[in-house]
């Protein structure tokens, strides 16, 4: 099928489409674009997945953005009308009794409209309640853009009529006159549905994730922890490829002596190659303590669930959970994949038995059992709500854990009014540790680990 | 060259390579564009066999380079050849005081020795790695820079002007410009996350595991002693078990191992037991291999 792909109105469509992926959060530059125009002459319209491919491979160069993709395609495009009537959409635009001049006028005054209206406005509103609101302010601005100012105004009683009372409307509608108010009033109201679909899609999408991100952890439904797995894995990835690449920047040491000097023999000792050393990125050593007692344990398995995926980035992780005793979970996480090694903790009867949290004794039996995981490079990161059942903090092992590592950070998932509330003794830990930080919720925790890799 | 999207798919049939239309559009633009393409996947679903195929099919040389950590630019791009320019120097000795026996000043011996130097910073005395021999070959030819995740992030500046001008530019003696731009594809695992510099420059492929279909004409076109209904067993055991949580899902390769197995052994179908037995050929750690006894009744139906 030969196709005019530079008439405006397709090119516009495919802007359009690309306005929807950058709304959400898809980055798109110009280069993008370009190489997109640049392959339209080469591909093929009527096949679908040809043409799903051709706008994915040009404009989407991060693997994990691809899924965001998919899902905005496939609303953009196949909502209702096919690809056919994405093409013939274009051209029926110039069937419209309007003159080109007037159509963009009427274009750019809508769109500076919608860009104005809050988000709860978009997302509420029908679009014949805004296509009301849209001409009544064309009304109060100006004479209402040349020569189109009686159409509009008929437009704006009829509109106003129509969603006041649709089922009036229908019964009165006439033929004649009628007739053609109804052609321009769709063709408004088409125009107006099109931009709020735009804008909807892209945005909804992004509204989605950051929902569920800054949803508290202890109030996500286990659909949306299902939906958050996937979530979880693609940000995971991201953070990881963001720390990693800043570690590689600072990798050159000074000159390696021995290999220069080593080379430099095959020359008559002439140093022609110049090694430098490289320099030993220091990864940070992590040894996780979690209660993972039932007030806290949603939320210590999002936090596991996001170390594991960062794994690569620690040179070492160890991984303890707690109730009551302590046991240390790391070879679980090496044998299996977080989920199931998570699942695998709680069908294990003898660990789960227990009277609730008891900070003390597993601070003690830490320091006694596991001491050899501390140095100098570790930085310990303790989860849980401080809630010890008024039992001895072992405050003694706690401050030895301290002097014996980096440094010492928790998490706490209770809010910060709710600390020393009951039977949490938070503040008497918050003293020997580095930072307490409420965390709870997926972007906080992400917000920390990002940070660990910063203080350097 | 190819004509259409449908004659890349063709030509890659011949080549006993079975693309999804997907490949084979990105493909073909890349071609028709003359951009790099960057290939994305898991491993073992075919990138590096894609760049094998495309260069046979088109009948180019292929040049492959094999990236790791501590790769740079004298084992990518070019490097000189001191230990050669050094013995000529000392070949040359006799001939170069000759030459210099009429300069009666020092400055006068420099400036007749300096007017000279560009024999030893000429070709003669380059060694041209992979990507420079990519450039300045007769013929055109297919690139193949494997696994770029694993070399250093600094290495990607050097692909840079390579992947958007296809020149190198050599300080001594200038920037050479191919005389056919090669077609060029890297691959990645994901290791790590390409700068968006290299990303800009190339079409993005993202290649999954094959849906059923695809993965049954695969089989049966690698393993063509395999019966249809051995054929359809395995594909759908392995698309069954990939729906699994497991450390290692098994690719397209491992299909092939298992099918190949089977044939061996002499079975016409797949039931329980036998799959059972034979797990160890499409899962590499024993956790996998457990957790897939355990859900057995429901992957496999016989």
């Amino acid at each position: 099928m030969p196709v005019k792909i530079n008439t405006p109105p397709i090119q516009s469509r495919f802007y359009d489409f690309i306005d929807v992926l950058r709304d959400a959060h898809i980055r798109i530059s110009t280069d993008e674009i370009l190489s997109l125009f640049n392959s339209l002459p080469h591909t093929v319209f009527d096949d679908k997945n040809i043409f799903k491919q051709t706008l994915k491979t040009t404009l989407i160069k991060d693997y994990t953005d691809i899924p965001l993709f998919d899902e905005c395609f496939s609303r953009f495009f196949e909502k209702g009308d096919s690809l056919e009537a994405f093409l013939d959409e274009a051209d029926s635009a110039a069937q419209q009794e309007l003159s080109d001049a007037q159509k963009r006028d009427l274009e750019s005054r809508m769109d500076s409209f919608l860009d104005e209206l809050t988000r709860n406005d978009i997302f509420e509103k029908t679009a014949e309640e805004l296509l009301s609101l849209f001409l009544d302010e064309l009304m109060e601005s100006d004479s209402g853009g040349g020569g189109m100012g009686m159409m509009l105004f008929q437009s704006r009683s009829s509109v106003q009529q129509s969603y006041s009372s649709p089922a009036r409307r229908e019964g009165e509608e006439g033929p004649g006159e009628g007739e053609r108010d109804t052609f321009f009033d769709q063709l408004l109201l088409g125009m107006m549905k099109n931009r709020l679909d735009k804008k909807k899609i892209g945005s909804s999408l992004q509204e989605r994730e950051d929902y569920l991100f800054n949803k508290y952890i202890y109030q996500l439904t286990p659909a949306e922890i299902r939906e958050m797995r996937e979530l979880i894995k693609r940000f995971g990835q991201k953070l990881k490829n963001r720390i990693s690449l800043r570690k590689k920047k600072m990798k050159h040491g000074g000159i390696d002596i021995k290999r220069t000097f080593r080379s430099s023999l095959q020359y008559d000792g002439i140093p022609f190659k110049i090694y430098n050393r490289n320099m030993k990125i220091d990864r940070p050593q992590l040894v996780v303590l979690c209660d993972i007692s039932g007030s806290v344990s949603q939320y210590t398995r999002f936090m596991l669930l996001l170390t594991h995926t960062l794994q690569g980035l620690f040179s070492k992780v160890r991984t303890f959970a707690f109730i009551s005793t302590l046991v240390e979970i790391t070879p679980l996480f090496r044998e299996m994949d977080p989920e199931r090694a998570m699942n695998s903790i709680y069908a294990d009867t003898d660990f789960t038995y227990g009277w609730g949290s008891n900070y003390g004794r597993c601070f003690d039996q830490f320091i006694g059992n596991y001491s050899d995981a501390l140095n100098k490079k570790t930085s310990v990161l303790v989860l849980g709500d401080a809630r010890n059942n008024n039992q001895d903090p072992g405050l003694d092992s706690f401050i030895k854990i301290k002097e014996r590592s980096r440094n010492i950070f928790w998490l706490n998932p209770d809010r910060k009014h709710l600390w020393d509330w009951s039977d949490s003794i938070a503040s008497v830990y918050q003293k020997h540790c580095v930072e307490m930080k409420e965390v709870n919720n997926f972007l906080d925790l992400s917000e920390f680990i990002d940070k660990l890799f910063l203080d350097k | 060259m190819f004509n259409s999207i449908e004659h890349t798919i063709e030509s890659f049939a011949k080549e006993r390579y079975i693309s999804s239309k997907e490949i084979a559009t990105t493909v073909y633009l890349a071609l028709m564009m003359e951009k790099p393409v960057l290939v994305e996947g898991p491993a073992g679903v075919g990138k590096t066999e894609l760049g094998k195929c495309v260069a046979s099919a088109l009948n180019l040389d292929l040049i492959r380079m094999q990236c790791y950590e501590g790769l740079d630019e004298a084992k990518a791009l070019y490097e000189w050849e001191y230990a050669k320019q050094l013995l000529y120097t000392q070949i040359l000795k006799d001939k170069l005081s000759a030459m210099l026996q009429d300069e009666k000043t020092l400055t006068e011996a420099v400036n007749r020795l300096s007017s000279e130097e560009d024999v030893f910073f000429s070709e003669k005395f380059l060694i041209p790695r992979p990507i420079l021999k990519a450039i300045t070959g007769d013929n055109q030819s297919v690139l193949l820079i494997d696994e770029i995740d694993k070399s250093d992030s600094e290495f990607e500046a050097f692909l840079l002007e390579v992947l958007s001008d296809f020149q190198v530019s050599i300080p001594e003696i200038g920037t050479i410009v191919a005389k056919k731009k090669p077609f060029v594809i890297l691959t990645s695992n994901s290791a790590r996350e390409m700068s968006d510099a290299l990303k800009r420059r190339c079409l993005h492929l993202y290649i999954d595991y094959p849906s059923r279909d695809l993965e049954e004409r695969i089989v049966s076109l690698k393993v063509p002693e395999c019966g249809n209904t051995l054929i359809n067993d395995v594909v759908r055991a392995v698309h069954k078990i990939r729906e699994l949580q497991l450390k290692k899902e098994p690719s397209i390769s491992e299909t092939l191992d298992w099918a190949r197995a089977l044939v061996l052994l002499g079975y016409e179908h797949l039931d329980h037991d036998i799959a059972v037995t034979t797990l160890n050929c499409i899962l590499k750690y024993e956790k996998d291999i457990e957790l897939v006894k355990k859900h057995a009744r429901e992957i496999f139906v016989h």
